[in-house]
């Protein structure tokens, strides 16, 4: 029992000491992170990745904690907790579901900042962001317009929430806006990483004509190697690396850079300077960026793609009136426009889409 | 009704119901010898997971299925050492196996998530290939090719061999063939590893052919499906096949409509296969005492 509680003594004291140093290390900040998967996914999840590093890069000296396949349960708040416990006084919860779990800790802990992916809640120490996805699929639509040769889009979408909805009608958008002919057919799988009907889903889309498919669900890999299998066109979403994935059907895509946004908020913790605000930008502004493009697209193409990516950036809505739904209702009106504040209230698809809502 | 969705729907089934045939077959084999599976799903991920990590090491997608098959059939072994030998509750210690190889799948496929492998490469069948719907029915790996033989295969083992016999007298009457002669927990223990290699195999045939991706409970509730499908096929294994094209077509189906632009909301839609699984189950249940082995989950505490 003695040499027990000698063994547990010393290891204690291991732990301390293993615990200590980085608490006390003169690192000008140190920063933690959760994920909700891993960070190879090719989606949205190496994004996440990809900012974070971008951030650690361009501050000297910043330590990075971070955590993959953090469920969205109250274990995220645990993991999060040893994070604070190693020194951590800047947070990013990069998952929707984390938000209360983050939420909670930021109430706790008042001197460590949190940042939440895609929510709404607001406290001192508690911003959210993400990026203006709706609008800027818009691009998307014009190089899948103009490279369509079926005039048949296919589009997979994992959950049909407005979010998504406002993606595909942003995507049928675009593309008329340079192919009158071109429709975009939807295929739901109802779950955002069932891998196997992602495969059945995008071979739907094909079989009924799609020459070119893109998707919105968590890892775009199963959807953008089927349509390189059956040699159509692809466009991917989340993170701009999908491409190595298919070096032949790749036309471009639509990744997030969370980049500059979390080098300014470390930058502004350390300052202490730090104030909550939702964020929500798009493309020009930081946040979304159009991916290199694939060899099948022509300079010509590129331009055009190009050249309304930057007319999104410089402020263009494609969500103002008249905009006619799927069954010839008008539902925003002549004169009217939809902001980011309503991009989570489609429950319709526009004209041209091939599916149905709800 | 156009060509290219009949075309889509039979070609899809069979590439997805392929991991199901597999899946069915090797539960079927394991209850034929009194035991009940419920960890199935968890064996499906072990396999799927196994076979993707070694697909990506090796750049040689046979030696990950292979690998697939011998890590379903191990798994399936701890699974009899528990039931057979230290005569666990099948149903409790199922529903563990189930979440130990989902566990257990995250961590062997976590260092490869995003990796790239070829896939297992399609066959073409020749003179079928030259245009595009010959194409589509026709150009699968070989494990949609060897799913019917296999059926086939099953079907001889344990209809038309001594060791059939056997196997499917433990299922049926334990303490009988332990008076004949013969070691109950030694077929089992056969039976359960032939389950496992199969179900690796079923697991394998998602990651590596069908997705060509590996992502933590990728298998969607299909071990849970090919439960079900066997008490359709009434444990026979020509039948498994009609029960895993059944189910795959369903999906297949569901999909093929949403894109063909169906008048049907896309939740309900979703909802198809499973509904179809119900049906089926009601409508066969009635029938289910007459065909199912008569040990089935029971535990043979051996003679005394």
């Amino acid at each position: 029992m003695k040499r027990l509680m000698a063994l547990l003594t010393v290891c204690a004291a291991l732990a301390l000491f293993a615990m200590g140093p980085a608490a006390a290390e003169d690192a000008p900040l140190t920063v933690g992170a959760i994920y909700v998967g891993s960070v190879n996914d090719y989606g949205y999840n190496r994004a996440m990745k990809d900012g974070l590093e971008e951030m650690k890069k361009s501050i000297p000296g910043l330590k990075l904690i971070e955590a993959e396949n953090v469920p969205e349960t109250a274990e995220s708040e645990r993991i999060m907790e040893g994070m604070i416990q190693q020194g951590a006084k800047l947070i990013f919860a990069t998952s929707f579901g984390h938000q209360q779990f983050a939420f909670n800790l930021a109430k706790t802990h008042p001197d460590v900042v949190f940042e939440h992916a895609g929510g709404w809640m607001q406290a001192p120490n508690f911003g959210n962001f993400f990026g203006a996805t709706q609008s800027a699929w818009y691009p998307m639509g014009v190089a899948a317009g103009k490279m369509t040769k079926s005039n048949t889009l296919g589009f997979v979408v994992g959950v049909p929430i407005g979010y998504a909805i406002g993606n595909v009608n942003a995507f049928e958008m675009g593309a008329r806006s340079v192919n009158p002919n071109a429709v975009t057919r939807v295929v739901v799988t109802g779950g955002w990483s069932d891998k196997a009907k992602e495969a059945v889903a995008a071979n739907a889309l094909i079989d009924q004509g799609a020459d070119v498919v893109t998707m919105h669900v968590d890892s775009p890999a199963t959807i953008i190697q089927t349509a390189e299998g059956r040699g159509v066109y692809s466009i991917g979403f989340q993170s701009t690396e999908a491409r190595t994935l298919a070096p032949k059907g790749w036309l471009t895509g639509l990744g997030f850079t969370w980049g500059q946004f979390m080098t300014a908020t470390a930058k502004s913790v350390i300052a202490g300077t730090f104030k909550p605000a939702m964020v929500r930008l798009g493309l020009g502004q930081g946040m979304m960026a159009v991916a290199p493009f694939g060899p099948a697209v022509s300079p010509d193409v590129q331009a055009l793609v190009t050249a309304s990516a930057e007319k999104i950036g410089a402020g263009f809505n494609p969500f103002t009136g008249p905009v006619t739904d799927n069954n010839g209702v008008v539902r925003i009106k002549d004169g009217e426009s939809w902001g980011g504040d309503k991009m989570g209230n489609f429950d319709w698809y526009v004209e041209g889409v091939i599916g149905k809502a709800k | 009704m156009n060509t290219a969705l009949v075309v889509g729907v039979v070609a899809s089934s069979i590439l997805s119901g392929t991991s199901l045939l597999y899946a069915t077959l090797g539960e079927l084999v394991g209850e034929r010898a009194g035991i009940v599976n419920l960890g199935l799903e968890g064996i499906l991920l072990i396999g799927a997971a196994t076979g993707f990590a070694l697909s990506a090491l090796t750049g040689n997608p046979y030696v990950g299925l292979i690998a697939a098959a011998f890590a379903g059939a191990a798994v399936n072994l701890i699974f009899a050492y528990l039931v057979v030998e230290r005569r666990a509750n099948q149903l409790a210690t199922g529903l563990c196996l189930m979440f130990f190889g989902s566990g257990m799948s995250a961590l062997i496929g976590r260092p490869f998530v995003g990796a790239l492998i070829g896939g297992l490469p399609r066959l073409h069948l020749p003179g079928l290939a030259a245009n595009g719907i010959g194409m589509r029915i026709s150009s699968y790996d070989i494990l949609v090719y060897l799913g019917v033989p296999t059926a086939g295969l099953i079907w001889w083992l344990l209809f038309r061999t001594r060791w059939g016999l056997v196997l499917r007298a433990v299922g049926e009457n334990p303490a009988s063939a332990f008076a004949a002669g013969y070691r109950p927990a030694s077929l089992q223990y056969q039976a359960l590893a032939l389950a496992g290699f199969m179900g690796g195999i079923a697991g394998a045939h998602i990651s590596i052919a069908v997705t060509q991706t590996w992502a933590e409970g990728m298998t969607g509730g299909r071990g849970f499906i090919a439960i079900a499908l066997v008490i359709f096929a009434r444990w026979n294994p020509f039948l498994a096949i009609a029960g895993a094209l059944l189910f795959g077509g369903a999906e297949a189906l569901q999909l093929q409509l949403q894109a063909a632009g169906a008048d049907v909301s896309p939740f309900l839609m979703n909802m198809v296969p499973y509904l179809l699984t119900l049906l089926v189950l009601v409508v066969w249940g009635w029938n289910r005492q007459a065909v199912a082995p008569a040990a089935l989950g029971r535990t043979f505490f051996g003679v005394e």
